[in-house]
């Protein structure tokens, strides 16, 4: 009988076309009504078959399989969603399934109704269908450079946000944490840095279009896909300048035996990595004797505080979610529900996310389709005060507490545990993402979509800090006092509407492919911010913080009160964009390819003349290995050359730029008693010329597979000009605009280029399966042009330090944000070299010689020069896969080379602190150092110079699994598919010579990049976990 | 096809609809300058914005009294380190173009400049009471004329800017063209503006007729029209709108604030916010009482310079130990309380400067202390020297001993009435009586440049003739203008 293939026993290995089926106790009833329903059908003549047809292992549907009644020319293909229907003559019931890159397949319908076929993927990388922006297209047709990550390689990180599974997995990719608090973000840099604004690629979540996606559960991924160069990201235009990466999230299409449910539960602890290394109390009393004679009578008898033991501690982390998969005849559904809670290593940090995601597809008809993708993502953070710059600032010679259990007052600094115990800095906010669709194929080849998204997003914040005093040891009132107590809210709404409306063809003539889509899109964003300030709120506790008119000390004329509230929009979440877009993917005999790809955007953020920008690209590719004369080379299964060009755009600049403003917050003061009137007059000048970016990137690129596809290899070398950056440049006093004040112009060209590759060797060895990856990637990051002429305008400073100098400096010929200040060439040892060179006033003997670098035997400001860049000179990453029997293990390594970390946070010294170790080996007399110059609390040693540039190179040890699926035969009777144990190490080790938390320090204005100013150190992650499914 | 139709009108429905204006956003909360002024508030307003100027920090050359460092009278302050690299070169004239201050100074005036020309230019099409509306007219362009004269006195022609929209590169106007702006747009306030009487108590500081004039004297003392200068005093004096204070404090101090010897000032609320004026803050008392940033230390010259009794110089400068209403002046920790040269000489005394005095002991009550542009006393003197310029040095002595007698507080053995009538020695008295009239209000380096001394009396310092006349044009704006504007001469 036939039907037995639909009933085929799941736990047997499925080869070849199988369809769904399970025998399990609770499902008896349905398999009974579906043979009940199946006889019935046998009875007609004719018959009409329907269908889904998936991928085999992963359930995914396929569109467009060849759907063909054996030995006859009739045929269909299959919908977007995998979906068939076709008649069949009572003597001609065998259809034959065919697909590119899937095994074809045959099988007998006589008395099926509506079934689902799996197609066995045949193993090649070239046949995976990759997501590549309204569409899909066979890895094989692609021209661009796309990179994919896999759920499974995702879920390998413990975070809350899926952007971190990319570091070290994605060539061209570099994803730097920012900050190691619960709820901080990361910066992604796809090859590099492309501009002086906002570098950061783009999202597009199910076809919609995002900044971010910490909303996002990492585990209801099912695809991550990077589009890196000019043939990939023109389809998305004006945004797709820093890369796009497109992220498809689970449906419960293909999982036509009732609901697959899937529980996983993880926990764990994080704790600091490392500590850094500072002077203990008795060394920093000597220390401080020797700066200054005296400070402390019994350098022995001094107090011995680690403020680094006492502000971090071990915290919990946990991530649970359950979800279900179901599909029905007419509809499919998804719906999952994430918990993630993390605890900061510092008190009172902490970050809690729920993510309800609910993926459902109608079929409304053969032809018609309805559809949604929802999240919904309540959060709740709460944030410390930045206590790690304080600890590793206090003096290791004062105590935390007073023996009455008091806080210790800790001078300059202020006693960072009573910062903490008086934090009270609460975000809360919840954010909806989603889309409806709705699609129709028309004539099997032409399918219509229309799909209205939404990313809308409530932020609040509150923030109370009690009225409190931290008293010296003399019982005066120390700097850290809070006379009254604070209150802060905030409340901001985002909320951006994208309505997208594409064609999509697909059609073959013979050895012709065709993949077009055409499209037109509306996107509006809108925002709101109110913020309020109060103080003296009447009681300490939570009931209280709200802002009540008498809470605003009016000081002085009710002019706090004004500068107390704000009420606005979010200048860079305010506009409005129309596109259109259209793509033709053409391959001739699958050997020849050619993408074209187009796109006009208008946007509100530029002014008429300026608004409408096109985005075209071009690309060729060429699959070698099916020429003929590749036939007898059986060593190379695959081999691709492509190429690429294009221009895109980036626009993430605020929306009131092009503005010229009225300055209304101005006073004059007249009268007697003197008294405040209102006043207001032109204030800054905007620019109306202002104009798209436009990044052009040309890209050429070649994969490989060999060996029977063991190994693959694919390496791109991109170049990619950004033009017309959009930057803020100084303008003449004469203007009016006042001192200081910038205005936005196109004016910059930023030039990124390198090499990237990914290598796979993938294999068995006995029962052991292993893969093994390595991929990497060279940046060269050079600024082409600043302003378009000498000068000041020139050059861009940045980086500032908390004490106001810029460390950074970006000028032509140099990386963007490269570090400079004064060269170091040792330490004066003596009077006599210190009278032979060039110095400045304040430098003595044991301090450190400064270049002359102008030889213009003077050492000031003219002398400071190129100390190094924060982008590494290349970025790699090694993954190795293992699995024998039951046991799974899994290591990744991320690491990069060459870049430069400015220690900001040793540099700031406007008071006396402790120092780092290194100190201790200080010069103290001729020939004693030379490096380390003589102890100072601050001053000219402390200038911005090399001393405090360090190698940023390092190797992480970023992800430790072991894992140990259980039996099989244990489980069947349990009812359960599928169960696995786990432990996982995340950061675990890491390889570097910087002395700080972590030499992974980003930021996201890339003239600030890679200062370590004291942030939240990364933790080290270890969890247990458990899943199933059933 | 149903659904193909839907699809296609609502593309077509949509492009009717219009890209353009779904495309248009309006800024939010935010005017823009298309809609301002364009009502009889916005006139008010846009006028009031042109002084908002005067309490800019950078107004007061670039944010310090580097005028008075470059003077005689005084020496940069503070403690040693502050602002050692900064304000320093000011002291002795090695300062360059790249002059911290500088920048900031230039372009804090044509901040002021642009302002006015909002009034000048959008005003006059707002519908709108014509009286009030030249007064506003005027206002602007006595504040203008101010500003340019602040600039042309500095750095000598610089680029005329009358629009709101100049073009990003405009070469240096001649000195000349901006003076006759400047005595354009001062004879305009004369002609439209009230006398201060006629303002009522809220508006005062509000720029009068007789301010203008006053100004307008000034200017014409630079050029050297005595004639001019001369009528132009006299008119002021002769208005019966001002006298002199009765105590020669309240002329610069907290009682006397817009007191009948005010003619120009600039009114502050004594609050650290954008209702205060950092000027005075900047020049506070260092230390105990912290009254602010202890610059511009009167120097050993100028306290030589009061003749023997006189009390302006207790009225000019705060020595430590002194005590004033009820305060008790003890300065600063950081800053020696002499300072010797090599040879151990005295060169500076810790010291402060009495003018910017509020009482009080906090910073913030320090910011509202009410600048005076021009005081009555200033006027007389100018209308001393323009008398005794063009030979009526008996009616020039009127005016020099009314400010000698009340200097004087009614001791008759000090300060004696000037007899001189020789032309010289009278013209050397004068400028000697505004010295220790008007020490540390910022007056002094420029009468000794413009009464050609300055080579003389401040050679010792660095000063070198031909060359510190004026400032330098500031570095970024010569490198901004990509070699439109040309650097000053020796510089």
């Amino acid at each position: 009988m036939e039907q037995s293939a639909i009933l085929a026993d799941r736990s047997k290995p499925v080869i070849t076309g199988s369809a769904w089926g399970r025998k399990m106790m609770w499902q008896l009833p349905v398999i009974t009504l579906l043979l009940c329903l199946l006889l019935t059908t046998t009875a007609s003549a004719q018959q009409e078959v329907r269908g889904t047809v998936v991928e085999a292992g992963t359930g995914e549907t396929l569109p467009g399989v060849n759907v063909r009644v054996k030995d006859t020319t009739r045929g269909t293909t299959t919908d977007s969603d995998g979906r068939f229907s076709i008649r069949l003559d009572a003597d001609q019931t065998v259809l034959v399934f065919s697909y590119i890159g899937f095994e074809p397949l045959e099988m007998d319908m006589r008395g099926v109704d509506d079934i689902v076929i799996e197609l066995q993927p045949v193993v090649t990388m070239m046949d995976e269908l990759v997501v590549i922006g309204y569409g899909a297209v066979r890895k094989r047709d692609i021209t661009g450079a796309v990179s994919q990550i896999r759920s499974d390689d995702i879920r390998k990180m413990t975070s809350l946000n899926a952007d971190q599974a990319l570091q070290g997995r994605v060539s061209g990719v570099l994803v730097t944490t920012t900050s190691g608090a619960p709820g901080a973000g990361a910066t992604v840099r796809i090859r590099g840095v492309g501009t002086f604004n906002n570098a950061s690629p783009i999202y597009v979540v199910d076809g919609v279009i995002l900044d971010d996606i910490s909303f996002l559960n990492p585990a209801d991924i099912s695809s991550m896909e990077v589009l890196k160069d000019a043939s990939a990201t023109a389809i998305y235009g004006s945004r797709g300048a820093n890369g796009v990466i497109l992220v498809q999230t689970r449906t419960g299409a293909g999982f036509m035996d009732g609901p697959v449910v899937t529980v996983s539960v993880e926990g764990g602890i994080q704790q600091l990595e490392r500590k850094i290394n500072l002077l203990s109390g008795r060394e920093f009393a000597i220390i401080s004797n020797e700066i200054r004679a005296g400070s402390f009578n019994n350098v022995d008898a001094v107090p011995n505080t680690d403020w680094q033991d006492l502000i971090f501690d071990i915290a919990p982390i946990q991530n649970h979610q359950v979800s279900v998969a179901g599909a029905g005849e007419w509809s499919d559904y998804y719906v999952s529900l994430g918990y993630f809670n993390q605890s900061g290593i510092i008190d009172r940090s902490q970050y809690e996310r729920i993510t309800l995601k609910l993926n459902n597809n109608y079929r409304l008809s053969q032809n018609f389709k309805l559809g949604n993708n929802l999240t919904i993502a309540p959060y709740r953070q709460r944030v410390a005060p930045n206590v790690t710059f304080a600890a590793y600032r206090a003096q290791p010679v004062l105590l935390p507490y007073y023996e009455d259990g008091s806080f210790g007052a800790v001078v300059n600094v202020g006693n960072p545990l009573a910062d903490l115990a008086n934090s009270n800095n609460h975000n809360s906010g919840v954010r909806v993402v989603g889309n409806v669709f709705a699609e129709a194929m028309v004539a099997n080849s032409v399918l219509l979509r229309t799909s209205f998204g939404t990313d809308a997003a409530l932020n609040r914040g509150q923030s109370f800090t009690p009225a409190f005093t931290v008293f010296n040891p003399d019982g005066t009132a120390s700097q850290q006092t809070n006379t009254y107590s604070d209150i802060f809210k905030s409340e901001g709404i985002n909320y951006t509407w994208l309505w997208e409306n594409t064609v999509n063809y697909i059609n073959s003539f013979g050895r012709h492919n065709l993949n077009a889509v055409g499209g037109f899109t509306m996107q509006q964003s809108r925002s709101e911010r109110l913020q309020v300030a109060g103080q003296n709120v009447i009681r300490d506790g939570r009931d209280f913080w709200y802002v009540r008119p008498g809470y605003v000390i009016d000081e002085a004329n009710n002019i706090n009160m004004l500068s107390s509230i704000f009420n606005g929009v979010d200048p860079g979440l305010y506009y409005n964009m129309i596109s259109f877009l259209g793509r033709v993917v053409y391959s001739y005999d699958d050997t020849y390819l050619t993408t074209v790809t187009l796109r006009r955007d208008g946007s509100s953020k530029f002014s008429k003349d300026n608004q409408w920008g096109y985005f075209p690209s071009f690309a060729v590719g060429w699959n070698i290995d099916r020429e003929s004369f590749m036939d007898n080379v059986s060593l190379i299964n695959d081999l691709k050359l492509r190429f690429s060009w294009g221009m895109i755009g980036n626009e993430k600049i605020s929306y009131y730029d092009r503005f010229s403003g009225i300055d209304a917050g101005l006073l004059a003061v007249f009268g007697n008693p003197d008294a405040a009137y209102v006043a207001a007059s032109y204030g800054r000048s905007g620019n109306p010329d202002l104009k798209w970016e436009t990044t052009t990137q040309t890209d050429v690129g070649i994969e490989m597979s060999i060996l029977d596809r063991r190994l693959t290899f694919e390496a791109d070398y991109y170049n990619r000009v950004t033009d017309d950056i959009l930057i803020e440049l100084a303008t003449p006093g004469h203007l009016g605009n006042g001192t200081g004040q910038r205005i936005r112009y196109n004016a910059a060209s930023i030039l990124n280029r390198g090499f990237e590759f990914a290598l796979t060797w993938q294999d068995r060895l006995g029962e052991v399966g292993y893969t093994v990856g390595l991929i990497g990637n060279t940046i060269h990051n050079e600024v082409l042009e600043i302003g378009g002429s000498s000068g000041i305008d020139s050059l861009l400073i940045g980086g500032f330090l908390a004490n106001g100098q810029p460390v950074t400096l970006s000028r032509v010929g140099r990386p963007i944000g490269a570090y400079y200040g004064f060269k170091t060439d040792g330490i004066f040892q003596n009077q006599a070299e210190l009278d032979a060179y060039p110095s400045m006033a304040l430098a003595g003997v044991g301090d450190l010689r400064f270049v002359d670098m102008n030889g213009d035997g003077v050492i000031n400001g003219l002398d400071r020069t190129y100390l190094g860049s924060p982008i590494p000179k290349f970025v790699y990453g090694f993954n190795l896969d293992l699995d024998y029997k039951n046991w799974d293990f899994s290591a990744g390594f991320q690491g990069q080379y060459g870049n430069k970390i400015f220690n900001g946070k040793n540099a700031v010294r406007p008071d006396p602190y402790n120092f780092e170790a290194h100190v201790w080996d200080r010069w103290t007399g001729e020939g004693t150092s030379n490096t380390e110059p003589r102890p100072s609390f601050g001053g000219y040693n402390f200038l911005p110079s090399d001393r405090f540039i360090h190698d940023g190179s390092f190797v992480r040890l970023r992800t430790l699994i072991i894992g140990y699926s259980l039996p099989g035969s244990m489980l069947a009777n349990l009812g359960i598919t599928r169960a696995r144990v786990y432990i996982k190490g995340n950061n675990l080790l890491t390889w570097t010579k910087y002395t700080g938390y972590t030499p992974e320090i980003g930021s996201f204005d890339v003239l600030s990049n890679g200062i370590d100013s004291g942030v939240y150190p990364i933790p080290r992650v270890i969890t247990l976990g458990f899943n199933t499914t059933f | 096809m149903n659904t193909k139709k839907l699809i296609t009108c609502t593309f077509v429905g949509l492009l009717m609809l219009g890209c353009d204006n779904f495309l248009s956003v309006n800024p939010q909360g935010e005017l823009t300058q298309e809609a301002f002024p364009i009502t009889a508030a916005d006139a008010l307003q846009s006028t009031n914005g042109v002084y908002a100027t005067l309490r800019n920090w950078h107004y007061h050359s670039g944010g310090f009294p580097i005028l008075d460092f470059m003077s005689d009278d005084a020496h940069k302050g503070s403690n040693p380190n502050d602002g050692a690299g900064t304000q320093g070169p000011y002291e002795n004239f090695t300062f360059t173009p790249t002059q911290d201050g500088l920048d900031r100074w230039w372009a804090g005036l044509y901040q002021g400049i642009r302002r006015a020309n909002v009034v000048i230019e959008k005003v006059p099409a707002v519908e709108m009471d014509a009286s009030l509306k030249n007064r506003y007219l005027g206002e602007a362009r006595f504040l203008r004329g101010l500003y340019y004269f602040d600039l042309v006195r500095a750095f000598g022609g610089v680029p005329l800017v009358t629009s709101t929209e100049p073009a990003l590169s405009i070469p240096r106007a001649s000195a000349d063209e901006i003076y006759t702006l400047v005595e354009q747009d001062l004879q305009f306030a004369i002609d439209n503006l009230p006398e201060k009487s006629a303002y009522g108590s809220t508006d005062l500081g509000r720029a009068t007729r007789g301010a203008a004039r006053a100004l307008l004297a000034k200017v014409h003392l630079f050029r050297g029209n005595f004639a001019a200068a001369e009528t132009l005093a006299l008119q002021v004096i002769t208005s019966n709108q001002y006298e002199l204070e009765p105590v020669f404090t309240d002329a610069n101090g907290k009682n006397g604030e817009h007191g009948v010897e005010s003619v120009f000032e600039i009114g502050a609320v004594e609050s650290e916010s954008i209702v205060g004026n950092q000027y005075a803050n900047t020049q506070g008392v260092r230390g105990s009482p912290n009254r602010g940033w202890g610059f511009n230390r009167p120097s050993i010259d100028l306290r030589n310079a009061f003749e023997p009794g006189d009390p302006r110089r207790s009225g000019t400068i705060i020595e430590l130990g002194d005590v004033i209403d009820g305060i008790t002046i003890l300065g600063d920790a950081s800053t020696p309380d002499v300072t010797r040269d090599a040879d151990g000489n005295i060169i500076e005394i810790e010291s402060y400067n009495r003018k910017v005095w509020i009482p009080g002991l906090s910073t913030d009550t320090q910011f509202g202390h009410n600048r005076r542009l021009i005081r009555f006393s200033d006027v007389l003197l100018m209308a001393a020297e323009a008398l005794n310029e063009n030979n009526r040095p008996q009616d020039a002595l009127i005016h020099l001993n009314r400010v000698r007698e009340r200097a004087r507080q009614g001791n008759p053995d000090i300060l004696p009435d000037i007899t001189v009538t020789n032309k010289d020695e009278l013209r050397d008295i004068i400028l000697h009586e505004r010295r220790t009239e008007l020490a540390l209000e910022g007056h002094r380096f420029w009468d000794l440049v413009r009464t050609g001394k300055a080579p003389e009396v401040l050679g010792p310092a660095g000063f070198i003739q031909g060359k510190h006349e004026l400032m330098p044009i500031p570095q970024n704006e010569i490198d901004l203008s990509q070699g439109t504007l040309v650097q000053n001469d020796n510089w």
